[in-house]
């Protein structure tokens, strides 16, 4: 709780720096707040875990290491903000305070033990996106993805209210506890309508994660969205609605898997499929890096797919490893995109010479995407592979394992261009210190992981 | 029970009228007529304080605010974007399959279900600020928060802006 209530502090204290013009001030402050938050967070690991505020939320371990890992990308993402916001528009302070107040959106979709948390959590994360995906405003493609979040946004959030209310008809009650005694309970009596819910929450969920076939708004709203955006979108707001995902489903609807295990596999197998598939058509490296983050996605769900103990440790491991790889590769596109002016993967030529350090960055990046072992990468696909291997869905691991190896091909792509291409331009790229620092953690971090996975896989 | 069956048939018609006219205004002005219906629904259930936000909130202040945008943009026949037979089709198919799973769900529900009949006075105001501020107290402060995103959100994409952008 003291995270929560430090982050929202911390977005109003913003505000005011940005009112009372103390511009240099925004971004040490927000670095300040947010390892405040994480003490917090830090401070509760040994508390015990009992849900609060007549069982709202909850910090588990589960929830605290997700909350955690989405405060520690925030901090990374908000280093590379330095000059970032200042070309774009005058009102940074506001961005900041947005991104925050997303943050602690995300915190509350990992903490939550209530359906109203739940919506008031994704609401408050959306909502900020919505705006922060529209902020370069002479830009159309900025708006369109704004506009477009909004609307595909508003739809699912329909879509998962009506599958709450459904679960509460049949329940009466909107605590997750509650509704897991239920089912409990009755284990023939389920009312059919408690069946609707669950196919209803599925879509919204769905949605939000950017799983196929309900990822029409993801590839646009990614590449439309100024760079530093769509990392935040495709890093903690992601891994916080898995984590919602994945607490909903672990926790609540294990009793009911027969039903909802076959809906759940079709849309896994058509998200590593059309992720893949259309990933290995791009020429933008940031439009590869949005259908990409849906193959990621569909990996994801392999956890929810065969709920076990390993699951949670799975996906934060998953989803650590694709965090911070994402950072580096969006953080390397933004200074290329600075120097070339284009986001093809013809910008990337040549790299190699014209800064190795940056090649080298994310080169890791792309192999930690796809798997490559002693990266953490690696771990995380192997968690979940393992996990799905415990319960004998064999087509889908093939399946699983033909769509990895899709993967390697696009993401060595970057690399090829990147070491074994020309480029007509011969200017070094530069990189500013901010970047240096966020690259080196996010390397270190990747390959530590990846060596020694115990470090992540405990936490749970 | 009688009038309950008279405002519903009331409330779908309205509904469909509100997808089914092709002149955009004359589709929100049923879509308030659907409110209304809403309205009485919730007076049926004994569900006052809904009721009273249901009228004056979304038939009056979203509504009105319906009719502005409409007005503003400015919608007419040539503005609409052609859809393809195909979409359509598919979208009639993708509607029914959801209605077909649905009305599946609902007709084997018995109505003497407790969650159904549920709590008579849960309605009144009295009941709903005592669950409000008691139960729900924490989701109530933390939409505060979502208040003032929106807010902030509002005011910087309606503020002028004097930089143009550059490339990153």
């Amino acid at each position: 709780m003291g995270a929560i209530i430090t982050l929202s502090l911390l977005g109003i204290l913003v505000l005011y720096l940005g009112l009372y013009k103390a511009k240099n001030a925004l971004l040490p402050v927000s670095i300040l707040g947010l390892l405040l938050a994480l003490g917090f967070e830090a401070y509760y690991w040994n508390v015990e875990a009992d849900p609060l505020y007549s069982g709202m939320v909850i910090f588990d371990h589960f929830s605290l290491s997700f909350s955690m890992l989405c405060i520690a990308l925030t901090i990374l993402i908000l280093l590379l903000s330095k000059e970032y916001f200042r070309a774009i528009s005058n009102n940074i302070a506001e961005y900041y305070t947005l991104i925050l107040f997303s943050l602690t959106g995300a915190i509350l979709v990992c903490s939550y033990h209530n359906f109203a948390m739940l919506f008031i959590g994704l609401e408050i994360m959306s909502v900020a996106l919505y705006i922060l995906a529209g902020i370069r405003r002479n830009d159309k493609a900025s708006n369109e993805a704004s506009l477009k979040y909004f609307l595909m946004g508003a739809f699912s959030t329909g879509f998962l209210l009506f599958g709450i209310t459904l679960l509460y008809g049949s329940t009466g009650s909107f605590d997750l506890a509650a509704i897991k005694q239920h089912i409990v309970d009755n284990p023939t009596g389920i009312s059919p309508m408690f069946y609707g819910g669950i196919l209803l929450l599925l879509v919204g969920l769905c949605f939000k994660v950017g799983a196929a076939p309900f990822h029409f708004w993801t590839p646009d709203v990614y590449d439309g969205s100024p760079i530093l955006i769509t990392t935040f979108m495709s890093t903690v707001v992601k891994i916080a609605s898995f984590a919602g995902f994945l607490k909903l489903f672990s926790m609540v609807l294990v009793p009911l898997n027969e039903f909802w295990t076959p809906v759940l596999l079709t849309v896994v197998i058509i998200t590593l499929f059309l992720g893949n598939v259309t990933a290995l058509m791009q020429t933008s490296f940031k439009r590869m890096l949005a259908y990409s983050s849906i193959s990621h996605a569909g990996y994801m769900l392999f956890a929810i797919l065969s709920i076990g103990a390993n699951s949670a440790s799975g996906i934060l491991a998953y989803s650590a490893a694709y965090g911070l790889a994402s950072i580096v590769a969006f953080g390397g596109l933004i200074l290329v995109k600075r120097q070339v002016g284009s986001d093809h993967f013809e910008s990337f030529n040549g790299l190699g010479k014209r800064n190795p350090w940056l090649a080298f960055s994310i080169t890791i990046a792309m192999l930690s995407l796809a798997g490559i072992p002693l990266t953490a990468g690696f771990i995380g696909k192997f968690m979940m592979f393992s996990n799905v291997m415990n319960d004998y869905h064999t087509v889908l691991l093939i399946l699983a394992a033909i769509n990895a190896a899709v993967g390697v091909y696009y993401y060595l792509r970057v690399v090829v261009h990147m070491y074994f291409m020309k480029s007509e331009a011969e200017q070094t790229v530069s990189m500013p210190v901010n970047f240096q620092v966020v690259f080196v953690v996010a390397v270190i971090l990747t390959i530590v992981l990846g060596v020694y996975p115990d470090l992540i896989l405990r936490f749970i | 029970m009688t009038i309950f069956y008279f405002v519903a048939f009331l409330s779908i018609f309205f509904a469909l009228m509100t997808i089914f006219t092709k002149n955009p205004v004359h589709s929100v002005l049923y879509l308030v007529i659907t409110f209304f219906t809403f309205t009485v629904h919730y007076i049926l259930l004994n569900a006052q304080f809904l009721a009273v936000v249901n009228f004056i909130v979304y038939m009056g202040a979203i509504m009105v605010l319906f009719l502005f945008v409409l007005m503003l943009l400015n919608l007419n026949k040539d503005t609409e974007p052609m859809k393809s037979h195909l979409v359509k089709f598919m979208g009639v198919i993708a509607g029914m399959c959801l209605l077909v799973t649905f009305l599946g769900a609902f007709r084997v529900l018995e109505t003497n279900n407790e969650f159904v009949q549920g709590h008579a006075d849960i309605g009144l105001v009295k009941n709903l600020g005592k669950v409000l501020f008691k139960d729900f107290l924490l989701p109530f402060e933390l939409s505060s928060i979502l208040l003032l995103t929106a807010m902030v959100g509002a005011v910087l994409l309606a503020k002028k802006e004097t930089r143009t952008n550059q490339n990153g």
